[in-house]
């Protein structure tokens, strides 16, 4: 059997002979891919996809949110991925865009976890314990690095938490290219679009989000993913939702559905498709 | 349809830079420099934020005799104010590159021997060296020109005070291109400000009254007061007309008594 | 056991049991062997000057090079295997060319010493396999760095084979090192003008050499904040020297007048004696 991904759901070769390519001047893909070039094929599009992170600072620390969707184009392919991790005590990280690439980042996070535990455990003081901030560096330094041999992991990154230390909320960006930002309000994707305005109404500057409870960060990021869910249709009713607190540390929530929803406009809706009225 | 049409596979690149928009500006006066830019950074139509730092004060350790002087200072005399705009990836790395560099210049001038004998030196009022702009601007070039075939994209200002103390400015091109000027803008505000500059600190098509366009104003150096008015002008101008420009404006300035910065709230729409 | 030398004094790399590095101590007495070098630090510049071995009358004494220009402001002068120096002014060469490409200004002469010094313990095998080692033994020969930056104005440096460094106001090395180091403790005032130094620096050759000093096997070179590094060519050097002589001659005169002043006195002296 032919192992080679590009030969799945062709006809074998072994029973029909070998693919006429002259035949409408179709591409040879399979000689291209085995044999003729030679290309050092890096990640130049993302195959299976997470859509928007959102996240907003309060008062004493983050709310974050990401849907548990991952879809394949416009196929809803799988439907229990987790894209919030928790990294360290009180880190979480929000991953959007490619799902391998985040993959291949969590097994990276579980390392620097790892390690950081050896030095770090019960028996050493715990002056060296993962700060958002450290988990930040390493990833947006990762993230340039790649971008820069032009194999870039397909993704966008919120980090949000506190730091331990001080008790001071984070909340960073960084992207594919190594694009890196703080902002009281994050969002990727269709987030930055959709649910940015209804973040900032809440706050607008750092000044602003020290004043924000959490119920009020809740809201709005509650409030945005449902705008999510209307309008993003590679976006799911179910997701994660998770706190980092400075004086109660995580709550990770990764079972919510968008709540109190009306689809009655919907059927004023015209014009598209078969609908005839 | 042409031939090659479907018969030929179609590359898809990846586009490793963006536009993070902005504005850069530095002015030299007699005995100061100043580097200001907004602080918004954008993609596309997007503002990613409203509060990002594009200047970096790279600056020896600040004394507490100093802090006595003025609480506001955040950089000595010695300082380079790094300034980047363009695509904010490379300009971070560009800046985490030249900070490398200079405390490793630092180190190896200053190591553990001590100074040369008092009589020896002529001019040893100063114990300590740090990099002079000319040779910080020496140095970025090769940063710059290191990656001449994978580019920084960025516009690069440094500003500083020179050997004799008095105001420089040196701007850069992606590639390293450099040349110390009077003033210099960068970034997406470059074209509108800098012919506002042209004419208000180099006097450009400026002439005397009465002498009927045939004798120029005499070129003469302009107050830190009314250059940090051209500043702000400057600013909320350009804020008006181009989309990536805007939210805050934040002004280094450089002199004998150090660094100092200040805060300008600029329209968010 | 392990009592003699010889037990460690093989491997580059080995340190006895009192802890000392037998091949590097050994680079040291090398130098012992060399010609006479001398390096003067003065307010107005820095005088480098060193001894010329005739070994034949058939050689010819400019073929000898040992003083060398590192950059327009940095000469050094050498004692020892002179052969070694070639690699080590080599790359201090291009540390001072890369540092003025890189920064645009002179090099510093104290990190233009250092980078020489990186150089010397680079023997025997590196922490890293091969990829670091460059020699297989530690260097025969001292420098004498001298030069003036704007750091900390006009500087002279001794850089030994252990890779170790120090400044020196005025410094002797080579086989007449001992003596000339003890004349230049006497002579040696901060006041010292260039002129003098240069008079100094061939007088002490003068008196350790063991041929006699003319201007042909001693070399002169100064280096100052103005014109940088000078070398003296043979005319200059025999100034100096006709100079140097002809006070000796004077010297020598004054000292026989004095002799005979004092023979004089004493005749005299026995003459009052035998007037009472």
């Amino acid at each position: 059997m032919n192992h080679d991904p590009y030969s799945w759901g062709r006809p074998s070769d072994a029973m029909y002979g070998q693919y006429n390519n002259a035949i409408a001047n179709a591409p040879n893909t399979l000689e291209h891919h085995s044999s003729g070039s030679n290309f050092n094929e890096n990640t130049t599009r993302p195959i299976v996809t997470g859509t928007s992170v959102i996240a907003i600072k309060y008062k004493t620390g983050v709310v974050i949110a990401a849907d548990n969707l991952a879809s394949y184009g416009s196929l809803l392919r799988f439907q229990g991925i987790e894209r919030l991790h928790k990294v360290g005590k009180t880190t979480v990280v929000g991953i959007s865009g490619d799902v391998s690439d985040m993959q291949h980042l969590l097994t990276i996070l579980d390392q620097l976890e790892m390690e950081n535990n050896y030095d770090n455990d019960e028996y050493s003081d715990n002056v060296d314990e993962l700060q958002p901030s450290y988990i930040f560096e390493y990833l947006a330094n990762l993230m340039y690095h790649r971008r820069s041999k032009m194999n870039p992991l397909w993704n966008a990154l919120i980090v949000s938490g506190v730091d331990s230390k001080t008790g001071k909320p984070f909340l960073e960006y960084v992207n594919l290219l190594g694009v890196k930002y703080a902002s009281p309000s994050i969002a990727t994707g269709f987030g930055s679009h959709l649910a940015i305005p209804l973040l900032r109404k809440l706050a607008d500057s750092e000044e602003e989000a020290a004043e924000l409870t959490l119920e009020q960060a809740k809201k709005g990021i509650k409030d945005s993913m449902k705008v999510l869910f209307y309008r993003d249709t590679r976006s799911s009713k179910n997701y994660s939702l998770a706190v980092i607190d400075k004086d109660t540390g995580i709550a990770y929530d990764n079972n919510v559905d968008v709540e109190d929803m009306s689809w009655k406009f919907a059927k004023d809706i015209t014009g598209y498709g078969t609908q005839r009225v | 349809m042409s031939p090659q049409h479907g018969s030929q596979p179609i590359q898809h690149q990846f586009n490793p830079y963006s536009d993070n928009g902005g504005t850069l500006l530095g002015i030299a006066g007699e005995d100061f420099a100043i580097l200001a830019s907004d602080t918004r950074q954008s993609v596309d139509y997007s503002i990613n934020t409203r509060l990002s730092h594009k200047i970096k004060v790279i600056s020896p350790p600040v004394t507490k005799e100093m802090k006595l002087e003025s609480t506001d200072i955040v950089g000595t005399k010695n300082s380079v104010l790094f300034g980047t705009n363009g695509f904010s990836a490379d300009g971070d790395a560009l800046t985490k590159a030249f900070e490398e560099n200079w405390k490793w210049y630092v180190h190896d001038q200053n190591s553990n021997v001590e100074t040369g004998f008092e009589f020896l030196n002529e001019n040893n009022e100063e114990k300590e060296s740090f990099m002079s702009m000319q040779s910080a601007a020496r140095n970025v070039q090769h940063l710059l020109y290191g990656k001449r075939f994978f580019p920084y994209y960025v516009h690069t200002i440094l500003a500083g005070l020179d050997e004799e103390g008095k105001g420089c400015v040196y701007s850069f091109d992606p590639v390293g291109s450099y040349e110390r000027e009077q003033c210099r803008v960068g970034g997406a505000g470059a074209s509108l400000i800098m012919p506002f500059l042209d004419n208000q600190v180099n006097f450009k098509n400026q002439y005397i009254p009465g002498t009927n366009s045939t004798e120029r104003r005499k070129i003469e150096y302009l107050s830190l007061d009314e250059c940090l008015k051209l500043v702000k002008d400057a600013f909320t101008s350009v804020t008006e007309r181009h989309i990536t420009v805007g939210d805050g404006l934040e002004i280094f300035i450089i002199d004998k008594n150090g660094v100092r910065s200040e805060y300008h709230a600029l329209k968010k729409d | 056991m392990f009592l003699t030398r010889s037990e460690y004094d093989r491997g580059v790399s080995t340190f006895s049991p009192e802890g000392r590095l037998f091949q590097v101590e050994y680079s040291s007495e090398a130098i012992k062997l060399g010609s006479t070098a001398i390096g003067i630090a003065t307010s107005e510049g820095i005088v480098l000057g060193v001894e010329k071995r005739i070994t034949s009358t058939l050689l010819v004494p400019e073929s000898i090079e040992k003083i060398m220009e590192i950059d327009s402001h940095i000469g050094c002068a050498m004692s020892g295997l002179t052969a070694d120096a070639r690699s080590m002014v080599e790359h201090a060469r291009v540390s001072a060319v890369s540092h003025n490409l890189y920064f645009d200004e002179p090099m510093a002469i104290e990190s233009l010493t250092q980078s020489v010094c990186d150089l010397a313990l680079r023997f025997g095998e590196g922490a890293s396999g091969e990829e670091e080692r460059l020699m297989s033994r530690p260097f025969g020969v001292a420098l004498l760095i001298g030069g003036f930056d704007k750091l900390k104005g006009y500087q002279l440096y001794h850089a030994e084979p252990s890779g170790t460094f120090y400044q020196f106001k005025a410094k002797a090395i080579g086989s007449g090192s001992e003596g000339a180091q003890s004349e230049l403790q006497n002579i040696y005032r901060n006041d010292l003008t260039l002129i003098e130094a240069e008079k100094i620096v061939l007088k002490i050759l003068k008196q350790v050499m063991e041929e006699k000093l003319d201007s042909t096997n001693a070399q002169l070179c100064t280096i100052t904040k103005e014109s940088g590094y000078k070398v003296f060519n043979e005319e200059e050097t025999k100034k100096i020297v006709d100079i140097i002589y002809e006070e000796d001659e004077e010297e020598k005169k004054r000292q026989e007048q004095e002799e005979q002043d004092e023979e004089d006195e004493d005749e005299d002296e026995d003459e009052d004696e035998d007037m009472n």
